[in-house]
């Protein structure tokens, strides 16, 4: 659909004074630095917009959300910015509607295990807040000590609990949200775990990277609080090694609440920064399991025997929980700390099928003989999510075609695998060129024509998940 | 002090990973992005870059830091955002000037030694026609409602004789000649010396009882973190000279403070100002640097303080308070904690103890509400511990808690560790 906008450097004057009038002129903002603050997420590529807005709830989003069909502007969601793949930017301009003031928890139902919570709670607060009271919510993204539940919804974040667990969407009821339109509708249920009245509209907007609507409420699903964990660290001298283990504790019925792998690249930069004796070693196995106190003995003793079998160097079980801490930490930083080894990071989160993930791990190492790149792999190999990061230097021009040649020969292998371009991050932009290589055009089709049903102007987060000619670009 | 390019390429380094947001006191309290470390060093990149569009808020974001250092020690880049605060601040009252009375205060107050002690002799005279006892806790309260120290703000009081005015003092500013015990040099600083001498009491105390000979060099003067924080470089390095050259006068086989700020300025920053100077001077501040010992660190670590008795047993309960600028900076956080085992009083951890209470970075001055705000947490970690006693290692910690206690209605004393001793 044609789509002109109004000025991109420009909102006029009579829409400026709208939006400090629905929000309150304290929660608007066109100055500088604030267009500085919410111009960028985790990509580093930041592009300002021409207005930051902070709505306090579903009727001020639904005034803003009309205003921009009527005047014809881009709205943008955001939560803590940090996301992977640039799903908050505003590429084109408009303004970031930012869930910063809309973060109180609600309420949580010990009875019905189920939490009220808004957009813009910190993940992790939520877990303190409801673990003790002796529950759990179990998505846990490596970001979670700073992201937010509307933008782990946005994103349908995983984390290294969702082999056991599964990810947020498993986790979310039912949700108040503002359609691109400006309507408000709830979706779901608000405190039971059943519920088939209507489309599955919670399914729909989970994932939909704040393209469809905004969330202003979520309402979502708490377990009971496991009574207690053990976390192993397990060092492998090959990377095959390690990768057989993983499968073969699986084959044994093992579900562990983690499972997580990291290779000799990303293990040698996170030494220098956590220096925990990692030294010389090619493969880890980060293993967390839970449960009742005699089950998780009993797990343990399983899983000691069954990497021994598969050749581990070394077997050690967290003593206490500032042991625990440290290798957490150790797991937590990689992503950003690989930056010591070349200056540009092209990050990417591939699945495959687990039964897969020993071609996938040895296919990439070759991809990076072959591209001359240095390439580390880490991640959740208990559901065969593995976060490769090709490291190059982003201003020598050979080395960032070889990484974008590298890039494209990973999707290539993952997709002859059987698997998925995308576990966690997300399409936004930076994946959005290569969408086609998993999907057919008449996936793609369906997609959008539920995207112009509910956002017929184009107005909300515009320039993401689907190519067009902005988005086509190679990405930094 | 580090060039334009060498500040820039520390901002680069930022890949805006955002995880410096899950520690900041500031942002804690503010929630918005400006006000985080992430937000600072994307506002200070810009700025060095010569981004023309920023004002007053980009300035009012840079005050908010309290320089914790939360965020540098939590940066996998390891990037150095209170560095890069520091810098956009002394940038600030480079191209503005400092304000009037952050200017007075510190040009000539901090930096005199006679000015700042009569003013505070004659202010020490009269602070009961404005300032009454705080009926709750030990401290002062405005008799008026007046701007800045009214709203039930509880002051410290300023001290009837200054600490280095003491005779006894006095008589130790200069050695006595016995080279078989270890001679320390004792950098008394402000906190101590005009707000909280009963520290630096118990500082020569404990020594004595450890079996040290103490000097207290009397030309030292104040250590200069204060202006620094406000970005008076100028000021900060004539400090850093001066007392350079007071403890120079005598051998002392440590220097040895009771104020983690201090100490940390004594042992990091000072290379850092006096970089630049004449050739000789890296090595005398090598000199001076590699001596300087906080009092925990000494006592347990060195000295092998035994303790005795202390206050008193059993039934107390005492938590501690990790001053960000011992812990973060000096990475000192178990000694003091082995000392308090020693006093024979019940130790009980409070939560988050290593959050900064909100008074560093000249917060407490130039924000006091968000200085609040951020103490709150703390308040409720002392409360939520049922401590009797908060011990820290820290004067600005002290008095910040002291205030924060009295406002959010928790009871407990606040002293330093040496003082339970």
């Amino acid at each position: 659909m044609p789509r002109t906008w109004m000025s991109r450097t420009m909102l006029s004057d009579t829409v400026k004074s709208e939006l400090e009038r629905i929000a309150g002129t304290a929660n608007v903002s066109f100055a500088r630095e604030d267009l500085i603050c919410y111009s960028y997420d985790a990509t580093n590529n930041p592009v300002a917009p021409d207005a930051v807005v902070f709505p306090g709830g579903a009727e001020e989003v639904s005034l803003i959300l009309k205003m921009a069909n009527s005047e014809r502007f881009p709205v943008v969601p955001r939560g803590a910015g940090t996301g992977f793949t640039g799903g908050s930017l505003p590429v084109e301009g408009g303004v970031v509607l930012s869930t910063e003031r809309m973060r109180s928890i609600r309420g949580i139902d010990t009875e019905n295990l189920t939490a009220d919570v808004e957009p813009g709670v910190v993940t992790g607060e939520l877990q303190s807040e409801v673990e003790g009271l002796g529950l759990f919510y179990p998505p846990d993204p490596t970001s979670l000590k700073f992201s937010t539940i509307g933008g782990n919804i946005a994103e349908c974040a995983g984390g290294p609990r969702a082999l056991k667990y599964g990810v947020t969407r498993d986790y979310v009821l039912g949700l108040e949200v503002v359609l691109p339109t400006g309507d408000i509708i709830m979706t779901g249920t608000k405190k039971t775990v059943k519920g088939v009245v209507g489309y599955d509209l919670t399914r729909l907007v989970v994932g939909s990277e704040g393209t469809l609507g905004v969330v202003t409420r979520a309402f979502l699903r708490l377990l009971p609080l496991p009574e207690a964990t053990r976390t192993m660290l397990v060092k492998f001298s090959s990377l095959e090694d390690a990768a057989r283990a993983v499968s073969a504790i699986i084959s044994a019925r093992i579900i562990p609440s983690t499972l997580e792998i990291m290779d000799s690249v990303s293990i040698r930069c996170v030494d220098e920064f956590a220096k925990i004796g990692l030294s010389g070693v090619e493969a880890v196995l980060l293993i967390e399991v839970d449960g009742r106190e005699d089950g998780v003995e009993r797990d343990v003793a399983d899983v000691e025997r069954i990497c021994k079998e598969n050749r581990s160097v070394e077997f050690r079980v967290a003593a206490d929980r500032f042991e625990v801490k440290d290798l957490w930490k150790v797991r937590r930083s990689i992503s950003p700390a690989l930056k010591r080894i070349k200056p540009t990071k092209l990050n990417e989160d591939v699945v495959v099928p687990r039964s897969r993930l020993v071609e996938l791990i040895s296919g990439i190492q070759d991809i990076a003989r072959k591209r001359g790149v240095v390439i580390a792999s880490f991640g959740h190999a208990g559901d065969g999510n593995i976060h490769v990061n090709v490291m190059v230097d982003g201003n020598d021009p050979r080395e960032a075609r070889a990484g974008g040649d590298a890039v494209r020969d990973i999707f290539d292998l993952t997709v002859a695998l059987g698997g998925t371009i995308s576990g966690e991050h997300g399409v936004g932009i930076t994946k959005a060129p290569y969408i086609n290589m998993e999907l057919t055009d008449q996936d793609i089709e369906a997609m959008k024509r539920i995207k112009r049903a509910l956002d017929p102007s184009g107005v909300l987060n515009p320039g993401k998940i689907f190519p067009s000619p902005d988005t086509g670009a190679p990405r930094g | 002090m580090k060039s334009l390019e060498e500040h820039i390429k520390e901002a680069l380094k930022c890949v805006r990973c955002g995880a410096c947001k899950s520690v900041c006191p500031s942002f804690d309290v503010r929630r918005r992005e400006p006000s985080s470390p992430r937000g600072r060093v994307a506002l200070i990149e810009a700025s060095l870059k010569g981004e023309e569009g920023l004002g007053g808020m980009y300035v009012g974001h840079i005050k908010e830091c309290t320089l914790c250092g939360s965020c540098l020690n939590n940066c996998p880049n390891g990037v150095d955002v209170p560095g890069l605060v520091m810098a956009a601040r002394a940038e600030h009252v480079r191209r503005e000037g400092l304000s009037p009375v952050a200017s007075f205060a510190l040009r000539n107050m901090l930096s005199s030694d006679r000015f700042m002690p009569w003013a505070l002799k004659l202010a020490s005279k009269l602070q009961g026609l404005f300032l009454k006892s705080s009926s709750v806790e030990n401290g002062l309260v405005s008799r008026f409602s007046l701007p800045f120290i009214g709203g039930g703000r509880l002051l410290p009081e300023l001290a009837g004789v200054f600490f280095m005015d003491r005779r006894h003092v006095r008589a130790l500013s200069e050695a006595k000649g016995d080279s078989s015990k270890p001679r320390i040099g004792f950098f008394v600083g402000c906190g101590v010396n005009y707000l909280l001498p009963d520290i630096g009491e118990s500082t020569v105390r404990v020594l004595n009882e450890a079996g040290a000979e103490v000097v207290v060099p009397s030309g030292q003067v104040c250590c200069g973190m204060p202006a620094l924080s406000t970005g008076d470089v100028k000021t900060a390095r004539s400090l850093a000279l001066k007392n350079l050259e007071a403890f120079e006068q005598g051998e002392y086989d440590y220097i040895v403070t009771s104020c983690a700020t201090c100490g940390h300025g004594l042992k990091n920053i000072f290379r850092e100002l006096l970089s630049d100077e004449e050739d000789g001077m890296s090595a005398r501040v090598e000199r001076f640097s590699s001596r300087v010992k906080d009092i925990t660190e000494l006592l347990e670590g060195i000295l092998s303080y035994k303790g005795r008795a202390g206050e008193g047993s059993g039934d107390r309960v005492v938590t501690y308070h990790d001053p960000c600028h011992l812990r973060k900076y000096q990475g000192i956080s178990e000694e003091p904690r082995l000392l308090l085992e020693k006093t024979g009083l019940r130790f009980k951890g409070m939560k988050n103890p290593c959050k900064c209470c909100g008074l560093g970075g000249g917060l407490a001055f130039s924000n006091y509400e968000l200085s609040m705000e951020i103490a709150r947490k703390k308040a409720e970690g002392v409360r939520g511990c049922g401590a009797d006693i908060v011990a820290t290692a820290c004067p600005g910690c002290i008095i910040q808690l002291k205030d924060a206690l009295h406002r959010y209605g928790v009871r407990a004393k606040v002293v330093h560790v040496v003082e339970l001793l």
